[in-house]
């Protein structure tokens, strides 16, 4: 496995919330928890600063070429510098459609779509409870999953019903739509993940974390789900008639505490993992049973992992407001 | 690492909260505070310190109602705990009718949180004038009441000090534990709101140190009551645990809030113990110096029987 080469460093004030290259992996975004938010480029060079929301930054979206900010001040502000605050509450994120043409903000009971020119598109009616998190279907921009109390709901834009939902008796804070389409997994209140196949209509309840689920992310190719909050992680396989259900997954170790951060290389596969001690790890996949760790360590826990979408490099973003390019090209 | 204290407000809508509020964002205490409150609260402000959360109930053990918490606080506590400036306390207003219940619960039940921060103390504004309609009007104003470690009796200058009189011993019927002070304008020390201190079962027994005795309450309504037990001696651990368990499974929806100390067999320091509904926690309090080894018990809930209770920690005395 190749050395990892560190392209450049940027120091914000605080710890990193979020990482996003932008499409073409010419800018990078980095979102700290609180304070400026800086756009790189793969040189570590700043290109431009977006002003902190009061309060605290939700995680920033690209969104027609420009980088459209949020935060708990449930102001939106989008890459022209317009701003828009369509509610009162806090919002948590940001996230565009697949197709690029929408731009989803969760705020309390109401999940806003905007258009390119910042107006509320079609959306969806006032929600039952506030949803958690939000995630587009990769493969159809009209739709987009909330989860929250009770479980997941599976909205189409201007519905005014979901069309499917998986319900349970706890709640989920996270979500993640694989690449494929198929699979719908989130992370939960509780020490466990639901995964739901789409194609068989069916929950799949994984219990038995060490502890709750901080880190999910699915590889590019769909093939593969990592899990993880405690020191372990946990691969499972998303492919086959059944994915996940009735196999054991592959436990993957190296971290001395608590797993912050996953994301899965769209260029190589591989696959980096970050903990709240500072611990770095890069799995490479020869095969389903030979996978070469590499083990790096940072001076702060890691916060935020982002993977450039074309290349083989990395952002790595730090609870000391470190942002850290690294290459293993 | 030093915790963050989280200060809960609640009160009827009308009682306070407001003007406690803007006196406590205004003033000049040296504290960096957060607040966060309810979308449709009542301070509707727009203040660099406020963040306006929408509530977000969910029950953490499919359907137990005793364990619903508020996904909406661990959210946003988790995001304030991960920054660099700390702030120095964080407030939470809840709604005029909310129950508090599930705002205390969330602390007790998120790992992440309770290791971060701790419930400094739910702080009940009252309002002298129409309290006793909103006690005859439901539950509500009760139970805000039974799980206050602080009351404000506020608009004291709208009652008579005769009337001020009744009205204490009322809360004190529903609540023998919590501190009351009273209050025009929310007029207090910012200290005696916001640093309390959580555990402070001490600082009752000192205010009132007959208040465990049976009869020294004239109960306003029998419903929401407390109930203190003390008896001198060593208890026997596996016997309270198993008592204590089987309580809150059995009872638990309708207890508020628990607190304790006790003189466990082969604990040296005492042990300090808490709890809400089901939710239970306990921890070391630190030695018993010159004090006796003496356990004492609160409950404050709806249709307590003081002799069941008395008669079922007797059990785990040695």
């Amino acid at each position: 496995m190749s050395a990892m080469n560190h392209l450049g460093t940027i120091q914000s004030t605080d710890n990193i919330l979020h990482l996003a290259w932008d499409a073409a992996g010419e800018r990078l975004a980095i979102t700290p928890s609180t304070g400026a938010i800086s756009v790189i480029d793969l040189g570590g060079h700043i290109l431009e600063t977006h002003p902190g929301q009061s309060l605290g930054n939700a995680e920033p979206a690209w969104f027609f070429g420009g980088l459209a900010t949020a935060g708990f001040d449930g102001k939106i502000r989008l890459g022209d510098g317009r701003e828009i605050r369509p509610g009162r509450g806090l919002i948590e994120r940001l996230k565009t459609s697949p197709d690029g043409t929408s731009l989803a903000a969760g705020q309390g009971k109401a999940l806003h779509i905007l258009s390119k020119d910042g107006a509320i598109a079609l959306g969806l009616p006032a929600l039952a409870s506030p949803a958690a998190d939000f995630a587009w279907n990769p493969l159809n921009s009209a739709e987009i999953a909330l989860v929250g109390a009770g479980g997941a709901r599976m909205w189409r834009l201007g519905a005014q019903e979901p069309f499917a939902r998986f319900d349970w008796g706890g709640a989920s804070l996270r979500v993640e739509w694989s690449p494929c389409g198929r699979w719908l997994v989130t992370a939960d209140q509780t020490a466990s993940v639901h995964i739901y196949d789409f194609s068989r209509d069916y929950p799949l309840h994984i219990q038995g974390f060490e502890t709750k689920v901080q880190a999910m992310a699915f590889s590019a190719d769909g093939s593969r789900l990592a899990t993880g909050g405690g020191p372990v992680i946990t691969i499972w396989p998303t492919t086959g008639e059944t994915g996940p259900e009735g196999v054991t997954p592959i436990q993957l170790d190296g971290h001395d505490s608590d797993m912050i951060a996953a994301a899965f290389s769209p260029v190589t596969g591989q696959l980096a993992t970050g903990d709240d001690t500072g611990t770095l790890l890069i799995f490479t996949f020869q095969n389903e049973t030979k996978i070469l760790r590499k083990r790096t360590r940072l001076p702060a826990g890691i916060s935020a992992l982002a993977w450039h979408p074309t290349r083989a490099v990395i952002a790595v973003g730090q609870s000391d407001g470190a942002a850290t390019l690294l290459s293993l090209e | 690492m030093d915790k963050t204290p989280v200060t809960i407000l609640t009160g009827f809508l009308g009682a306070g909260k407001t003007t406690l509020l803007n006196r406590i964002l205004t003033e000049e205490h040296g504290l960096r505070i957060a607040v966060i409150e309810n979308e449709f609260g009542e301070i509707g402000i727009d203040h660099d310190l406020v963040i306006n959360a929408d509530e977000e109930l969910f029950e953490m053990n499919n359907g137990c109602i005793c364990c619903t918490v508020r996904g909406d606080l661990i959210r946003i506590l988790g995001n304030l705990m991960k920054r660099k400036d700390k702030f120095d306390q964080i407030l939470i207003e809840t709604t005029g009718l909310a129950d508090p219940g599930p705002v205390v619960q969330t602390f007790f039940v998120d790992d992440q949180l309770k290791e971060k921060l701790f419930v400094n103390a739910v702080v009940t504004l009252v309002d002298a004038k129409h309290i006793l309609a909103h006690l005859d009007d439901g539950d509500e104003a009760r139970e805000q009441i039974a799980f206050a470690d602080v009351v404000l009796l506020n608009k004291c200058d709208l009652v008579t000090p005769e009337d001020l009189d009744s009205l204490e011993v009322q809360i004190r019927g529903i609540n023998a534990l919590a501190k009351i002070h009273r209050t025009t304008n929310a007029g207090i020390e910012i200290e005696k709101v916001l640093d309390v201190g959580g555990f402070d079962l001490d600082h009752a027994m000192e205010l009132n140190p007959h208040f465990l005795e049976p009869g020294q309450i004239h109960h306003h309504d029998s419903r929401i009551t407390s109930v203190g037990i003390e008896h001198d001696g060593d208890c026997d651990g596996k016997k309270l645990n198993a008592w204590l368990s089987e309580l809150v499974r059995v009872q638990g929806a309708d207890i508020f809030r628990m607190k304790g100390v006790f003189a466990v067999k082969g604990q040296p320091d005492r042990v300090i113990f808490q709890g809400v509904h089901m939710l239970i926690d306990a921890a070391n309090g630190g030695p018993w110096g010159k004090r006796p080894r003496r356990n004492t018990l609160v409950f404050i809930g709806r249709n307590l029987d003081r002799t069941t209770l008395n008669k079922g920690f007797r059990k785990c005395l040695l």
